[in-house]
């Protein structure tokens, strides 16, 4: 009797098992819409957070729907019953609200079921729990904790569309907001060590205002530096790798820095240090040095020889800003003058590019690498200049000439009356 | 009227009669010079438009790159491996600095940010939001011409 | 001193040059107190030609297309030596002529001077006026930049408005729907090949008729002009008149030196219309009185009545040797002053307040 209950339960636990692997019928075929009798008795309810999930069905605002996957796929029920008793029975396997703690195993029954997902697109991510898991809110969940992010708090539970969709929580320009909810309150953040201030800092940022203001949907949002599920602050030693990912020529050029191992021994985060993590405002020529609001000055002092450095290449760069300015200003003002300055301008571009791979040189912070290219940025100020000064010389050139003429046109005016004078005398 | 007078008067006559032909012919002179020089045609006898001759083919060896310029805009001409030879504008749809060809990745990079553009000018990885803009190429004997879009 | 008497001499002996020579010599200029505005006419001559002259250097390394247009005036202004000083000539000589041939109009019917017999003189004249307009509006739109692009597109938008054969004058006068190269090449041919035909046959008989029926001398002044020696033309007027046409010249090269005509932005037909486009100044009087007109006036369109209130005037104006009949017999219509007065002093405040920046 023993043997045959053991055979039964080991039956049923493989059943429940392959169950849980495989979906349940109530799952549709992948690009047909779902049909269940859920939507319509939903729609008609008084209950306001009773109704409200059954309009995502309606206006195809859901990808899950979209995909034949209808409320029965994750509430389990019977979706062909108009039995409300029937629909909704524990027995078929109706869950009405899922406890926290219950929510990522859930999604993922479905979501980290490779052979399962393929249905639905060939690269789409099945590593979802996994990285879960190894985040802050998954561990925190883990722990107990069910005022932490699960699924549903970023991608919603009813209405749930692509990051790609504009409509979405994570989409981009919108995940600021969406993890600001919790973020950015400082009373919550505060039970767990977090100041409440990020979403702010970021929002003062560079990479904000290029995913705002220029829609650029490859700047950097909270999870292009924290991980989209496995959200975790980057650790210190790794701050310039994940800075790196975008910022490439200036991380190579922080590693062949003496900066790399001292700041590694110092346990300071990189880059951190001298552009913040989340205000990344854009950078200042003038933070180069040990002055008090100057970046140098955090750790170098008096006459070190950090502070000799930064001072170099805050000198060469001030010089080079400055001789790019004047060579500017003049060509803007012999073009206003009437001169056509296409080369000059083309000088200029290159000084200024030259320029911008100098501000790249400071992270080796050698005062050579960037006297390299503040050379550059000479030599192409220097063509401009000359370029201007020849056409200042033509523009004296032909004042001088009008003057000339004038001058003649005035002594043939003059002849011309002492002729009439003589003539009518 | 006395001898002295009509003498002076006469050679009075003849200053002004002097100047008045100095001075005009100076402003005709003054006023046609320019004109002389106008319709000697300059060096570069057109106004270049849509057409430069970028490089020469045997300066440009195969799995290089020159940049050349386009009126008041750089461009890029890239023989490929293969031999093939393409041409784009050079200015780096990020932040408008102008790129180059690495032989190492045997395609278009920008040094301010590292974007790179495959052969084909698509931005492939980095900054970048949009390719690079694509130009004609005509090889003409070893010259290279390349045209773009009036 | 042989060679030109002999040369002389032959040719007199084929064509009977004398009658010429003595017609010339014998030609008076009156004096009185207003006999200045006589040197008006002669200056937009003078003008014209400095047009033809420099137009014809342009024409050297112009090219009339959408696509190298543009180019070319750049070419022009930057590589071809003194080009800058032939191409801000021609903008500012026509900006000048079209001054003097104002100021030379006015001058005429301040005077009456339009008066019988020389009815058709001021007929030709008025022409003359609109032709000068032609080609400051055809011209305007040769170097392509954005702002001569936009002026054309709403200045041509204007004869739509005209009834029944409005859309076919647009479509004429653009060479399609819209401003493109098409118009460009029809204003080219309107600028170098129509209006100076048309300006030559005008020309030849304004000063034809000029030359058979002497200078005018209004009524009040008959006396003053009586009494004081009247000039030879040759060559004392010719002289005066030359010392007229060297400040005209002085003028253009200051101007041209000072102040160079800008070359702009590259016309870009598919970009917005940039803020505050206006015409040249001399069609201000209209543009600005038309924006002025609420939308509809009594059911019709604004802008239909606008127009049509300037084509009677302009009418009125043309007529005025017929509607001042009097003129000639000495009494010269009150009326027709007064209101030619009141006219132009509209039309001056119109522009001046639209280029002191009053009007928008």
């Amino acid at each position: 009797m023993t043997r045959h209950f053991a055979v039964l339960a080991f039956l049923l636990g493989t059943a429940v098992a392959v169950g849980a692997a495989t979906r349940p019928a109530s799952v549709g075929a992948p690009g047909k819409h779902a049909v269940d009798t859920c939507t319509a008795c939903h729609a008609e309810l008084d209950d306001q957070r009773l109704r409200a999930p059954a309009a995502f069905a309606k206006i195809d605002a859901d990808v899950h729907h979209l995909q034949g996957i209808g409320c029965a796929g994750c509430h389990g029920g019977d979706p062909t019953s108009e039995d409300p008793e029937a629909a909704m029975s524990p027995a078929a396997g109706f869950v009405g609200r899922f406890a926290t703690r219950a929510i990522p195993e859930m999604c993922a029954s479905c979501h980290a079921n490779a052979a399962f997902m393929l249905r639905y697109g060939p690269n789409i991510p099945t590593d979802q729990l996994d990285q879960y898991r190894t985040s802050r809110h998954g561990q925190a969940l883990t722990r107990g904790d069910t005022r932490i992010a699960t699924c549903i708090s970023c991608h919603g539970a009813h209405g749930v569309l692509p990051a790609s969709d504009a409509r979405s929580p994570v989409y981009p320009s919108r995940i600021v907001e969406t993890c600001g909810h919790c973020h950015g309150d400082a009373t919550l953040m505060q039970r767990y060590g977090v100041s409440g201030r990020e979403p702010a800092d970021y929002k003062r940022s560079v990479h904000y205002a290029a995913l705002t203001q220029k829609n650029d949907l490859s700047a950097p949002t909270c999870n292009d530096c924290h991980g989209s599920h496995g959200a975790t602050p980057p650790g210190v030693s790794s701050i310039s790798n994940v800075c790196g990912s975008c910022h490439v020529t200036q991380r190579e050029r922080f590693d062949l820095s003496p900066h790399k191992d001292a700041f590694a021994a110092l346990e300071q985060p990189a880059c951190e240090t001298c552009h913040s993590n989340h205000a990344v405002v854009h950078p200042d020529d003038h933070w180069m040095g040990v002055g008090p609001d100057q970046v140098c000055g955090q750790c170098h002092s008096g006459n070190d020889a950090g502070a000799q450095a930064a001072t170099a290449i805050a000198a060469t760069l001030a010089a080079s800003r400055a001789g790019l300015a004047t060579a500017t200003g003049r060509v803007d003002r012999v073009e206003r003058a009437g001169m056509l300055m296409d080369e000059a301008r083309v000088a200029l571009e290159e000084a200024h590019q030259a320029y911008v791979l100098a501000q790249a040189e400071i992270h080796t912070v050698d005062p050579a690498a960037v006297g390299t290219q503040t050379d550059q940025v000479r030599t192409g100020f220097d063509a401009a200049g000359r370029l201007a000064a020849d056409a200042e010389a033509e523009i004296r050139f032909r004042r001088t000439g009008l003057f000339v003429s004038l001058g003649v046109i005035a002594l043939a005016m003059v002849a011309l009356v002492l002729k009439v004078r003589q003539l009518e005398r | 009227m006395t001898d002295d007078a009509a003498v002076q008067r006469s050679s009075r006559r003849s200053f002004v009669n002097w100047l008045l032909g100095t001075t005009v012919g100076a402003t005709v002179a003054a006023a046609l010079y320019p004109v002389f020089r106008f319709v000697i045609p300059p060096e570069v006898a057109e106004a270049p438009v849509n057409r430069v001759l970028a490089v020469r083919l045997s300066e440009l060896s195969p799995n290089s790159g020159k940049v050349f310029r386009f009126g008041a805009k750089p461009g890029i001409v890239v023989r490929t491996a293969g031999g093939d030879v393409r041409a784009f504008a050079a200015t780096c749809t990020h932040l408008n600095c102008t790129v180059q060809y690495r032989p190492d990745f045997q395609h278009i990079w920008c040094a301010c940010h590292n974007g790179h553009y495959d052969l084909q000018g698509k931005n492939i990885e980095g900054p970048p939001p949009r390719p690079l803009e694509t130009f004609r190429v005509d090889v003409a004997g070893d010259d290279v011409y390349v045209t773009r879009g009036a | 001193m042989e060679i030109p008497r002999r040369l002389w001499q032959a040719l007199d002996e084929r064509l009977q040059l004398q009658p010429l020579i003595e017609f010339a010599a014998d030609k008076e200029v009156p004096q009185h107190r207003y006999s200045w505005a006589y040197y008006f006419g002669g200056l937009t001559l003078f003008f014209l030609v400095v047009q033809v002259v420099t137009g014809i250097l342009l024409l050297l390394y112009y090219r009339p297309t959408s696509e190298a247009a543009f180019e070319s005036v750049q070419f022009i202004v930057a590589r071809v030596p003194f080009g800058w000083l032939i191409r801000s000539i021609h903008s500012w000589s026509a900006n000048l002529m079209v001054l003097a041939a104002v100021a030379h109009m006015v001058s005429v019917f301040l005077l009456g001077a339009y008066a019988k017999p020389r009815e058709l003189t001021w007929w030709s004249g008025i022409a003359l006026v609109g032709v000068a307009f032609g080609f400051g509006f055809s011209g305007y739109l040769l170097p392509w930049n954005e702002l001569s692009f936009f002026a054309t597109r709403i200045g041509t938008d204007m004869v739509s408005k005209v009834p029944l054969i409005g859309h076919w004058l647009l479509t004429f006068l653009r060479g399609g729907e819209e401003v493109t190269g098409a118009t460009l090449t029809r204003f080219f041919g309107l600028h170098v090949a129509v209006l100076p035909m048309i300006t030559a046959a005008l020309i030849g008989l304004h000063l034809a008729l000029i030359q058979r029926q002497g200078m005018h001398v209004p009524e009040r002044l008959a006396e003053e002009a009586r009494r004081r020696r009247p000039l030879r033309f040759i060559p004392n007027f010719v002289l005066r008149e030359a010392i007229v046409w060297l400040a005209g010249l002085a003028a253009l090269a200051a101007l041209a030196a000072f102040l160079p005509w800008e070359l702009g932005a590259k016309a870009d037909p598919f970009a917005p219309a940039p803020a505050g486009i206006k015409p040249e100044w001399y069609f201000l009087f209209m543009f600005e009185t038309l924006k002025l007109l609420p939308a509809h006036v009594l059911g019709i369109e604004g802008e239909l009545v606008g127009l049509v209130a300037f084509t009677l005037a302009g009418l009125a104006w043309f007529l005025i040797p017929v509607l001042d009949r009097g003129a000639a017999a000495g009494r010269r219509s009150r009326a027709v002053l007064i209101a030619g007065l009141v006219a132009l002093a509209a039309v001056v405040l119109v522009t001046g307040l639209s280029l002191a920046g009053v009007l928008s």
